[in-house]
């Protein structure tokens, strides 16, 4: 078996070659991350490092880890993905020769051993260029990484002999995962097969195809049901887990989608005879179709619903912030002394400033019948707690913030879910002295992010702590006086940065979206290679195995550019199809963030991420287009005549 | 069941039919055959007459619709494909009309393959007599794409042969071959049958390979009209042109 296998590996290379690069891109990744991983694990925290600046570490590891996960998971899917859609479209072209096979006397099982064969024999290739790969990669992430803003600088991965076998184990884990489909199927074909010239064209849908596909369809359209009433957090894992199932549902329907998409493209297509020939390939070349368009259905749904729905929350957010704080301008000053002139200028009715306070706090958590100790140092700050009633449409859980007198603590939103107890005590640390604070209000989660954990009154804190404080000042302006008068005046008093309440709010969010970004274009980068990858691998296999089918259209009459130019149609009217579908996906995923937006806001806050759709297509266009002439130019190399009359 | 054992495969009164409602065709009507051993038997027949679809059911690769299909005195109707893959292995060998070898594999490699298949060890020597035995012995390490037509050929009756099946099962052999090709692989096929007893079926269209075989039967419409014994080629063709010329 294992000689048969690595001579058909030496004979068809150019059809795993795609699945090869898949395997060791997957590997690479799974290598350069672990070896990340073990690294942040191993990387010592410098003694005499601040406490502040060891959560700020833990929190860059943590964010890391998280990214790194998702890398791998995502990577891990996709690779297995290559690698099956691969073997079956092998699988399919060579039913004859697994016939033959049959007819000499090869069992079912061997048949099945054959494949696993291959599939083994990818693995290690792939996950030997992988490895090598991977060092670079390796490198590569941790400054990725380290722009992120997730690892300090001067990181560095470190190199552990013990990951080789996990870089093994994992090439060859995703080939054979990969292949179960097609063996099975490999072990169906009925050795009468080898003796017809056609052969029992294989079924495209297969029960197994039906049934994911219908499965993954039902689940979508439910939860596309469900998220048009969902509440905002609801709606965004609805839209999340949407983006997926839609995608597997479509691309396992793809062979019944993609022929009734054509059906419809075929009024455009109908303008000439290569047109018309274009339409015909598109219905009868339905599994070449399908392998084509089902990885953009999967790139497009993902991409654009996973950043559509972030981008949504953003936008959601930034409304909140906006409606949260009761004010007109909001200056940015540079310290607390500068900050408190804001109040005594003219035309201000109102103005609270939050300064961020250099200390520590540290509380014990309550969660499900555990509780435990933690100190908490970022996004503590002190307040005027009446000036902050004034200024902002509060929305406490409990106590009031009334009560922020002395020594008192409030919980701020990014506490909320903390499970620390109203009424119980936590201990400060300022400035060297440690104090008891009461806790006596806890305001409501909001959608932000790295909201602010406590608020301290501001008579608590020693004015010396507070004095370059980059403070934040929210201004109500007097009825009566012009917002653009009180900004020239702050301004030109040289008080800080003056913004509108809706430029601070997209400032704000611009801060926090930015990490989201960062890791949203890691997993995007790696998603559009692979698909890349994958509709590269399609296009190709399919030139190949069509160069029969171009000799006998140019036999019948059509010039070798005309070939080439129906095969592009065809391949350009199959890109339309999968982006089609992968947009449906992805509005299906945003409908409920847009119900969700009007429940909460009455207005329409969806992100359409236009841009990125922009790119994908111009993207997908150019790469299916360059593939598909490349592939039909080599394949209508040879003169026609030469390719009918030889068998095989 | 003594006579089975002269018998290398036999129908009895088979039926095939593909396709439902009206599209249903009748591809064997009631044909009930017997392949003699240590013989060579070929079935004629216009297009269409149901030939391939008799080769096939009598090597067990096609189910019938009705009657029962003996190979090598063991009864193969509704078998389970275990031991139809059994039986391929031991008791049948196939020739093709466009050869079907393994094109990334050599000759020998290829010979050899039905005996790896059947986990039987592999001896070299066994296989280079059998390719010398086709006259190929120096054409070992070619592979398919380096050798003729008529070479693949007789490459692929060695490899059929290599496991000394009861029958081998032929389909139109010669159907892709010049006719100085052609005669050296009937010449081979005849070399078999009278100096080893080989059993063979053949379908063929060619009147002059039919007129290598002892017996010729004549199919049309899926029954059997006719048999002749050792006839010349002329005479099949005189046969087969009545069969083609009978109003439909």
């Amino acid at each position: 078996m294992l000689t048969l296998a690595l001579s058909t590996f030496r004979d068809r290379w150019r059809l795993f070659a795609g699945a090869i690069v898949a395997v060791a891109l997957g590997v690479a990744i799974v290598q350069s991350s672990l070896l990340v991983m073990v690294a942040t694990d191993r990387a010592p925290i410098p003694p005499g490092t601040t406490g502040r600046a060891r959560e700020e570490l833990q929190e860059g590891y943590a964010g890391a880890a998280t990214l790194l996960g998702m890398t791998v998971l995502l990577s891990a899917f996709l690779t297995v993905f290559i690698v099956s859609s691969t073997f079956a479209f092998t699988v399919a072209q060579r039913r004859r020769d697994l016939a033959l096979l049959r007819i000499v006397g090869g069992g079912r099982r061997q048949l099945v051993l054959l494949l696993l064969a291959e599939a083994v024999l990818l693995g290690l290739l792939g996950a030997a260029l992988g490895v090598l790969a991977g060092l670079p990669a390796a490198w590569a992430q941790a400054r990725l990484l380290i722009a992120l803003g997730f690892l300090p600088g001067g990181f560095a991965p470190v190199w552990d002999s013990g990951v080789l076998a996990a870089s093994f184990c994992v090439g060859i884990g995703v080939s054979l995962a990969g292949v179960l489909t097609a063996a099975r199927r490999a072990a169906s074909v009925r050795p009468l097969e080898a003796l017809r010239e056609t052969g029992g064209a294989a079924r495209v849908m297969t029960p197994a195809r039906w049934l994911s596909g219908l499965t993954a369809l039902a689940l979508t359209v439910w939860m596309v049901t469900l998220a048009q009433s969902a509440e905002l957090l609801g709606a965004m894992m609805m839209a999340l887990g949407i983006s997926i199932t839609g995608a597997i549902a479509l691309s396992a329907l793809s062979p019944l989608a993609v022929p009734l998409a054509g059906r419809a493209l075929g009024v455009l297509l109908r303008a000439g005879p290569l047109g018309d020939l274009a339409q015909a390939n598109l219905r009868d070349g339905v599994r070449r179709s399908a392998s084509t368009a089902a990885p953009l259905i999967v790139l497009v749904a993902l991409l654009l619903g996973l950043s559509g729905t972030l981008g949504s929350l953003a936008l959601l957010t930034g409304e909140e912030q906006r409606r949260l704080v009761a004010g007109d301008l909001v200056v940015t000053s540079p310290g607390a002394a500068a900050a408190d002139k804001v109040a005594t200028m003219p035309g201000v009715a109102a103005a609270s400033p939050e300064l961020p306070v250099p200390m520590s706090v540290t509380v014990r958590h309550h969660e499900e019948g555990r509780s435990w100790r933690r100190t908490h140092y970022a996004g503590i700050i002190a307040i005027d707690a009446a000036s902050y009633r004034r200024t902002h449409h509060l929305r406490l859980r409990a106590g009031s913030l009334a009560r922020l007198h002395g020594r008192t603590i409030a919980l701020g939103p990014g506490m909320a879910g903390e499970g620390i107890r109203l009424g119980s005590t936590v201990t400060a640390e300022i400035g060297g002295h440690r104090v008891r604070l009461k806790v006596v209000a806890a305001l409501r989660e909001t959608l932000e992010n790295y909201s602010e954990t406590f608020l301290v009154p501001r008579d608590l804190i020693p004015a010396a702590a507070l004095a370059e404080a980059k403070t934040h000042t929210v201004v109500q302006i007097a009825p009566g006086a012009s917002t653009t008068t009180v900004r020239a005046a702050i301004g030109a008093a040289r008080l800080g940065k003056v913004q509108t309440i809706d430029q601070w709010a997209d400032d704000r969010i611009a801060v926090q979206q930015r990490g989201n970004i960062g890791i949203l274009a890691v997993l995007m980068g790696m998603a559009g290679g692979y698909a890349a990858v994958a509709v590269i691998n399609a296009v190709l296999i399919a030139g190949t195995e069509r160069r029969a089918e171009f000799a006998t259209a140019r036999v019948t009459g059509l010039t070798r550019p005309q070939v080439v130019r129906a095969a592009l149609i065809e391949s350009w009217a199959v890109t339309s199809i999968g982006l089609v579908l992968g947009c449906a996906v992805a509005a299906g995923a945003l409908s409920g963030m847009l119900a969700a937006s009007l429940h909460a806001t009455g207005r329409p806050l969806v992100a359409v991420p236009w841009t990125l759709l922009a790119g994908i297509t111009v993207t997908a266009y150019a790469v299916t287009g360059i593939t598909s002439i490349c592939a039909t130019l080599a394949a209508t190399r040879p003169p026609p005549v030469t390719l009918l009359s030889s068998h095989d | 069941m003594t006579i089975t054992a002269a018998i290398a495969a036999e129908l009895r009164d088979v039926t095939r039919e593909y396709g439902l409602g009206n599209a249903r065709v009748r591809a064997l009507d009631g044909v009930s055959l017997a392949f003699p051993a240590g013989s060579w038997t070929a079935v004629m027949g216009p297009s269409g007459s149901g030939k391939s679809t008799l080769l096939h059911c009598a090597a067990g690769l096609d189910r019938v619709t009705g009657g029962r299909v003996f190979l090598a005195g063991r009864e193969v109707t509704g078998a389970p494909d275990r031991v139809l893959t059994d039986l391929r292995r031991r008791t049948m060998g196939f020739v093709f009309q466009n050869f079907n070898l393994i094109g990334s594999l050599t000759a020998e490699q290829n010979v050899a393959l039905p005996l790896r298949l059947a986990r039987t060890r592999v001896a070299r020597a066994d296989v280079r007599a059998v390719l010398a035995a086709v006259g190929l012995g120096d054409r070992l390490r070619h592979r398919p794409r380096e050798l003729s037509g008529g070479q693949q050929q007789r490459v692929a009756i060695a490899r059929a042969m290599v496991t000394r099946p009861a029958v081998l099962f032929a389909d139109e052999p010669t159907g892709a071959l010049d006719s100085a090709s052609a005669r050296t692989v009937l010449a081979l096929l005849r070399e078999m049958v009278d100096r080893d007893g080989q059993s063979i079926a053949m379908v063929t269209h060619d009147p002059a390979a039919a007129a290598w075989a002892d017996a010729v039967v004549f199919l049309s419409d899926g029954r059997l009209v006719d048999r002749l014994v050792r006839p010349s080629a002329r005479e099949v063709a005189e046969r087969l042109a009545t069969l083609e010329a009978a109003p439909c």
